[in-house]
């Protein structure tokens, strides 16, 4: 099955999503990526639980 | 499992001015700090990172900071009072950073020369703390007549601030631990 699970690219363990922020400063020098409802991009963020180790995405690259 | 990993909770101090007050406090929180088993801790000075003012937020980004903070569980923050407000320069670096901070626990340590303790810093910071991602926890440290509280080798002289910090520090590693299972096991639904 396909998992949408980032994975850690410290040590390869599965990643936990807990947050979603926007991030407006990003918007500034990328207009066309903005979500005109909260505006600015929104950003998935994710924790390791074996490193504690923190990454983010895009929510509209998911 | 992340449970076994101690804490790591920096202090940072965050005012570049000289014969600044706040570096005897954040010696003295740090120390306070470091007497907690399963607590890791460090002093950061934010005259230590170098940032031009040229440019800011996470264009300027510093390696060793930002890896501090994505290391951190939780954070104290010496903050001096300066003309009610905080010191711009503390903005400046904490600006360089967000998803580093995000579902992390912050204390505020407010210090000022009057009587109020660094309370309206403290309040002018909070809404900034939110914005980063930060949870603030109810207790604060007030260190007020901060030039009057340690000696000349920056020794406390009013030993009822160790109690009050203990509680502070108490409820700040409480957060930063049920932060981190939260971060780290409990899925956004």
């Amino acid at each position: 099955m396909k998992t949408n699970k980032m994975i850690c690219p410290d040590c390869g363990m599965e990643m936990n999503h807990h947050a979603e922020k926007i991030d407006y400063t990003a918007s500034l020098h990328e207009w066309s990526a903005t979500d005109t409802l909260f505006g600015g991009i929104l950003e998935e963020v994710h924790s390791c639980p074996a490193c504690g180790n923190i990454e983010t995405r895009r929510a509209s690259e998911v | 499992m992340s449970t076994n990993r101690p804490l790591f909770i920096p202090v940072i101090l965050g005012t570049t001015r000289q014969g600044r007050a706040s570096e005897n406090v954040a010696r003295f929180v740090f120390g306070e700090l470091g007497r907690h088993s399963g607590v890791e801790t460090e002093l950061i000075d934010i005259r230590d990172i170098p940032l031009t003012t040229t440019d800011a937020g996470e264009a300027i980004k510093d390696a060793k900071f930002s890896a501090a903070v994505t290391r951190a569980d939780g954070l104290v923050i010496v903050v001096p009072e300066y003309n009610h407000g905080y010191p711009g320069m503390l903005k400046h670096v904490l600006d360089t950073n967000l998803k580093e901070y995000v579902h992390k626990a912050v204390g505020l340590c407010g210090v000022s020369a009057g009587g109020f303790g660094g309370t309206r810093v403290i309040e002018n910071l909070l809404p900034v703390m939110r914005e980063l991602g930060l949870v603030t926890i109810f207790w604060d440290g007030n260190f007020s007549a901060a030039r009057k509280l340690f000696d000349a080798e920056g020794k406390l002289l009013d030993q009822t601030y160790v109690n009050r910090i203990d509680k502070f520090l108490k409820e700040l590693i409480w957060m930063s631990k049920v932060l981190r299972y939260g971060r780290e096991n409990v899925e956004l639904s």
